[in-house]
């Protein structure tokens, strides 16, 4: 844009440079024509300024107006310069690539940039912003708006098709006759471009689509625009190329995107829902894992409930959870509910307390989890602890190890085996005495 | 523990009136629904989970002879919802709504209605008239009602939720399989879990 200017400036203080002034000068006839025909539509500022401003300025006005995406700053630097070159009036002019990429031709540009069809997109860009720019921060932010979009929609064929239509939509509107009627047609197509960019939102479609068709629409609202683009939770979206511009249409899409997308993650996290397909099948996986789940929480809750009030032990002190990458089911159980019950236990000396875990499934999520139990659990335990053949002791009465502090660290892979204490609780566990495997 | 799950609570039920029911604008990003996956997460969990277990056991044992599976459900749920540290919806209406029990306790008033709700049990439907509503819309309103505090959301935020709170139940499950096996002594089928013990 920058580049753009001191060309811009030197085409005036060069007045053997035909070309730049003939581009100049229709530039400024384009102001005044533009002028007069919105008369009191306010432009969406980039084009009111240059009205307002000397018609060199109102260029840079406009460039600047647009300035505020880098991507659009190059577009106007390239549109800027072949244009001196050119004598074709109308494609000049529809070169000049004006920041007003916002408000620039809707889908129906994507056709050949012909001569009239740049009028009919520059003038649906003129017609676009009808409202009022109150003041160039808001021009720049609406124009910086649609630039993020720019942007953002680079990579796809539409974006770069419009792009080159917005490159011929600068303002090639001043001297057409068919611009009238063009600009009415425009005004829509700006809508629906101003739509399509501001409808294929993340959030909030609705309102701000439907107050910019209505503002676009009807020329004579001028402020809504400008709140709309101080609205700061809309996020631009732009059509893809053979869809249609439909500002309902892409707000639809949008929400069928972003429906379909949590609805991956769901089939991911939902155990198999990998066959099913459709929303109404995945929901009913969904309501049945849940309820599953929940159901689980409630059964496990009660079993927890039944515990023996044993819990006034500090548990960290006797369980740590690791994971063991080795599981087997197959454990040598041995009922060990005899010693169990040994009410030495009941003296538990925490950090002397060893637990040894017995496979267990954890049908779920978890096939890595070992938990070492605490002899001293079932001590008092009810029945469902008696009947626990879970225990497995590999060797006979091992010792007490201070490897029960190793017991408050959770060990991921790693193997650990520890002894299974059940007599008094002396000397010092051999942690090999007893391999845990889950 | 207790005053700390109270100040949250409290916390909590501030933010939950600042907020508008319905949809939220949020950014899915925000939300990182692998955390419920990790093991730090489940360990610290079922810490908490412990001693919320022993205060409802020391609470209720002047009272009750035995605690119910329902209070340790509640306190569960409580502490899985103080885990989520009140970023979705579900957790901040579970404890939206312990917290208004907690009121309404000394009355108790709404017991049986807090029941029904906080936890999400399955209720059999009451048998209504036939309703031509359409299956997806019936299915999500049953999904609606699974999830705590997801009745009037919009679907796409629903399914946001659903998909933090199924992450968050198995963390869950895990972590009080875990639990229950470390103090019962006895494998936890899961498989078997469907019946009631």
């Amino acid at each position: 844009m920058n580049r753009a200017l001191p060309e811009m400036s030197h085409c005036l203080n060069g007045p053997g440079n035909c070309t730049d002034m003939n581009v100049l000068e229709r530039q400024r006839a384009r102001m005044r024509w533009q002028q007069s025909y919105f008369g009191g539509c306010d432009s969406g500022g980039v084009f009111l300024e240059p009205s307002q401003a000397n018609q060199v300025g109102n260029f840079q006005d406009l460039v600047v107006g647009g300035g505020g995406c880098s991507v659009l700053d190059d577009v106007v630097t390239h549109s800027v310069k072949p244009d001196p070159g050119l004598e074709n009036g109308w494609l000049e002019l529809g070169r000049l690539e004006l920041p007003k990429l916002g408000f620039g031709s809707g889908g129906s540009m994507n056709g050949s940039p012909t001569g009239l069809e740049m009028n009919s997109s520059i003038s649906k860009t003129s017609s676009c912003p009808p409202t009022e720019a109150q003041s160039a921060p808001e021009a720049k932010g609406k124009v910086s708006v649609p630039a993020e979009k720019m942007s953002s929609a680079a990579g796809r064929d539409s974006s770069k098709k419009r792009k080159a239509d917005k490159m011929q939509n600068t303002k090639v509107f001043a001297e057409d006759n068919a611009k009238d009627k063009r600009s009415k047609a425009c005004a829509e197509e700006g809508e629906s471009k101003i739509n399509t960019e501001q409808a294929r939102t993340k959030n909030n479609t609705s309102t701000p689509t439907t107050n910019n068709r209505e503002t676009s629409a009807d020329s004579s609202k001028e402020n809504s625009k400008a709140s709309e683009v101080q609205k700061p939770d809309y996020i631009h979206v732009r059509a893809r190329r053979g869809q249609a511009t439909d500002s309902h249409s892409l707000a639809e899409r949008v929400r069928r995107e972003k429906i379909s997308e949590r609805m991956k993650y769901l089939q991911d996290l939902v155990p198999g829902c990998n066959k099913i397909t459709g929303k109404a099948g995945m929901l009913d996986e969904i309501i049945n894992y849940v309820q599953s789940l929940q159901r689980q929480v409630e059964f496990l809750s009660m079993k927890l409930a039944a515990v023996n009030p044993r819990l006034d032990f500090n548990i960290d002190d006797f369980f740590a959870k690791e994971t063991i990458p080795a599981c087997s089911a197959d454990f040598p159980t041995i009922g060990l509910s005899s010693e169990m019950t040994n009410p030495a236990y009941l003296q538990f000396n925490p950090v002397q307390q060893v637990v040894a875990c017995c496979g267990f499934e954890m049908g779920l999520n978890s096939p890595d989890m070992a938990l070492r139990r605490s002899l001293s659990a079932p001590v008092s335990l009810p029945e469902p602890y008696l009947d626990a053949s879970c225990f497995t002791q590999l060797q006979p009465p091992p010792t007490w190890d201070a490897d029960l502090q190793n017991l408050l660290n959770l060990e991921f892979h790693q193997e650990r085996s520890i002894s299974f204490p059940y007599q008094p609780f002396t000397g010092s566990i051999e942690a090999s005495n007893l391999k845990m495997e889950i | 523990m207790a005053s700390s799950i109270s100040e949250t609570n409290f916390e909590e039920s501030k933010r939950i009136k600042r907020r508008k029911t319905g949809d939220e604008l949020r950014d899915p990003d925000t939300i990182d629904h692998t955390r419920w996956r990790s093991e730090s997460e489940q360990r610290i969990y079922s810490t908490k989970l412990f001693e919320a277990i022993r205060q409802v056991r020391r609470n209720s044992s002047p009272v009750n002879k035995v605690s119910s599976g329902r209070d340790i459900q509640d306190a569960a749920d409580r502490v899985l919802a103080v885990a989520a540290k009140g970023r979705t919806r579900w957790s901040r209406a579970i404890l939206a709504s312990r917290l208004r029990l907690r009121l309404a306790h000394n009355n108790k008033k709404h017991k049986k209605a807090r029941l029904a709700k906080v936890t999400g049990s399955i209720r059999s439907k009451m048998p209504e008239k036939k309703r031509f509503i359409p299956a997806l819309q019936r299915k999500v309103k049953v999904l609606s009602r699974l999830v705590p505090g997801c009745r009037k959301v919009s679907f796409p935020n629903l399914l946001e939720e659903t998909t933090d709170y199924i992450s968050a139940l198995e963390m869950q499950v895990r972590a009080m399989a875990a639990l229950t096996e470390l103090l019962t002594g006895s494998p936890v089928d899961r498989l078997a879990s469907t019946s009631d013990s």
